[in-house]
């Protein structure tokens, strides 16, 4: 049953040509931005760890975004196309159709990362850093993957609008996103640090800058920096479980 | 005081171009010994070498030579924060017929055309002393594939464009 | 005859406005049992409540013997067209009715999916994509898709909505064969001509209330009505 959604999505998002338009949209920011950085690097401006940083944040930037839009329609759009009934009325439970959604947004996060691995190699030859930025980009991508798509789909169940799913949802990621505009001062000041050991977005660039700046590639020396994430993940799945709860209580159909 | 030494060796290269007359010469002479090595490619690192020579018969203390640099091109002064990390060399002092040896690390960051001179600004006197000019060249890297980037840069999206051309064929012909 | 669909003093209201209110009844099998009402009678309401999609504010519901609880359980047991009519109009109509079949565990897919194309007269169209169909021919898609898991138990919301009077005459007599063959139909629909033809009990509802139920002989005896429309005035516009 699972695959079926699954596979059902996949097709969808080929066959509306979704899918591989958000494809060539990452693939052309990848490809710009890692010209501009190895252009740089030519020059001597930009030191190679610094670039493998740089473009790690870009990757997780643009799958985020790419995810949390494309996510946002998985759900709302059975609701606004008034499909959804049909499917309740086939077995098919809550938890199945949860997870087949589930798994599409994986494959969306996988796609791109597979399109983002080329780039990885090219700009990271040389430094010895290439296992240690797919397999940590891979990690926390799949974390903080987990973590939004858990909270678009519960805020899917609690609006059933896309409108409003997508606005909440982009809020939640550019707020997220917030730290990177603070000041070096206000970076230093209390607020920003609480903010910073919380915002899984922070913790994830922070334990980047850890791996691939100062070369601690060991997991060990990066789980302060991945257990928040994982706490995120927790809070997000118990926010989905409530919204699921609210869904079954309303019915299928609002009232 | 950068701003007003920057300002300073502006109007001097562009009002003074040639030495200073020899009845007002300063007791301290400046050399950039490098002229001839200088141009190069963006991206270059090089070593601007110079020297400062007390020709008086008295020691002068307390000195901090800089490097000036001036697009000639805009007319404009350059800011070396990305040039060198190399700013003010201080000599504490320099006796009397003594040459020291100046060096600074230079990174070619922009192409284009620029002059170059050693300002030196001595406690107690309001006039910095400043070498003559060096002029050089930086030449622009021109590299189409760098990190050989641009196989995937290029490749990736036309591979994408390639597979979205033939799931569209596929899907036409199997439901006209 | 057993009883495959009952209702017991269900009501559900949608804030202050009770759309059922304590609505009784009873489908034995085999039935061809047409539900009527005016527009915002509480028709829709109801059959979303007795195929499980709404849950009754009060009252139970039992489909072939099973309280409607399990909504897996019962979902294997009736076809349902509702009055959503949601479809995915990148699939083609043998791709949408190869997932549902697939949904349900059909086990010989393809050969289910072609002879109920046929069946429905659409055939010709199944590698169209459904964005392409017409409103009569989405409709007859909802039908097959109705009909994909050969329920014994059929509820149908205005099945013949937007058919040509072939396409109707069609789906009637399709309808009949599977009453013939043992299913039971609950037949809700506004073409009281439809409903007089084909369903050998009748319950109308007006205003959330069930207002009368019995064979189509009982109510014009009931009310002194020569046919089904006149019934249906009297009870709904007295």
């Amino acid at each position: 049953m699972l695959r079926l959604l699954w596979s059902k999505e996949l097709k969808a998002g080929l066959y509306t040509w979704k899918s591989l338009a958000w494809l060539l949209v990452t693939s052309l920011i990848f490809s710009v931005t890692s010209y501009l950085m190895l252009t740089n690097r030519e020059l001597s401006l930009l030191d190679q760890t610094e670039m493998l940083w740089l473009l790690s944040k870009v990757i997780l930037s643009a799958a985020l975004l790419v995810v949390v839009i494309d996510s946002s329609s998985l759900i709302t759009s059975e609701f606004e196309q008034e499909t959804i009934e049909c499917l309740f009325l086939a077995p098919l439970t809550l938890k199945d159709f949860v997870l087949g959604k589930l798994a599409v947004s994986f494959t969306l996060w996988a796609l791109v990362y597979l399109v983002a691995a080329p780039y990885v190699i090219v700009t990271s030859a040389g430094s010895q850093l290439t296992c240690a930025m797919l397999g940590y980009t891979a990690l926390y991508g799949s974390l903080t993957v987990l973590g939004f798509t858990l909270l678009v789909f519960a805020v899917s169940f609690f609006y059933r609008s896309l409108r409003n799913t997508l606005t909440t949802s982009l809020t939640v990621l550019l707020a997220s996103s917030i730290s990177a505009l603070f000041s070096s001062g206000l970076k230093r000041s209390a607020f920003a640090r609480a903010l910073g050991s919380i915002n899984p977005l922070d913790n994830v660039f922070a334990s980047l800058d850890n791996v691939l700046v100062d070369y601690q590639v060991s997991l060990g020396r990066n789980l302060s920096f991945l257990l928040p994430l994982v706490g995120f993940c927790a809070v997000m799945f118990g926010f989905l479980l409530l919204a699921l709860r609210a869904f079954s209580r309303k019915g299928i159909t609002k009232d | 005081m950068r701003t007003l030494l920057l300002t300073v060796s502006v109007l001097a290269l562009l009002v003074f171009a040639q030495r200073v007359p020899a009845e007002s010469a300063s007791p301290l002479e400046l050399r950039v010994l490098s002229s001839r090595t200088l141009s190069g490619t963006a991206g270059d690192f090089v070593e601007v070498v110079g020297e400062i020579a007390n020709s008086s018969a008295q020691a002068t203390d307390s000195i901090t030579t800089y490097l000036s640099l001036v697009d000639t091109g805009t007319k404009m002064p350059v800011d070396l924060e990305d040039w060198s990390a190399e700013r003010g060399l201080f000599i504490g002092s320099i006796d009397a017929g003594q040459t020291l040896p100046l060096t600074w690390k230079i990174h070619f960051v922009q192409p284009g055309a620029y002059a170059l001179a050693i300002v030196a600004a001595v406690e107690g006197r309001d006039q910095p002393i400043i070498s003559a000019l060096t002029f050089f060249k930086v030449a622009a890297k021109r590299n189409l594939n760098p990190g050989h980037v641009l196989p995937v840069a290029l490749g990736e999206p036309l591979l994408l464009v390639f597979a979205f051309l033939l799931l569209k064929y596929r899907r036409d012909r199997k439901h006209p | 005859m057993a009883e495959v669909i009952s209702a017991s003093h269900i009501s559900k209201s949608y804030g202050d406005c009770k759309a059922v209110d304590d609505l009784s009844l009873s489908v034995q099998s085999g039935e061809f049992f047409g539900f009527l009402g005016p527009n915002g009678a509480g028709k829709t309401t109801t059959i979303r409540m007795l195929t499980g999609i709404m849950r009754p504010d009060a009252g139970t519901i039992h489909i072939d013997g099973h309280e409607v609880r399990n909504r897996q359980q019962l979902s294997r047991a009736i076809g349902v067209l509702s009055e959503s009519r949601g479809f995915y109009g990148w699939m083609t109509g043998e791709e949408y009715l190869r997932f549902f079949a697939g949904l349900y565990g059909i086990a010989d897919a393809e050969r289910t999916v072609s002879s109920l194309l046929e069946e429905v007269g659409l055939g010709e169209h199944k590698r169209k994509t459904i964005g392409a169909y017409s409103r009569g021919m989405e409709q007859r898609l909802g039908l097959a898709r109705a009909l994909v898991n050969r329920p014994q138990i059929l509820f149908l919301d205005e099945p013949t909505l937007g058919l040509d009077p072939q396409g109707q005459e069609d789906v009637q007599q399709l309808l009949r064969r599977l009453n013939q063959g043992g299913a039971t139909v609950f037949y809700s629909s506004h073409l009281l001509h439809e409903v007089s033809r084909l369903c050998s009990m009748v319950a109308i509802i007006n205003q959330g209330r069930l207002v009368a139920t019995g064979t189509l002989d009982a109510l014009e005896r009931q009310t002194g009505s020569k046919d089904l429309q006149s019934v249906f005035f009297a009870l709904t516009n007295p």
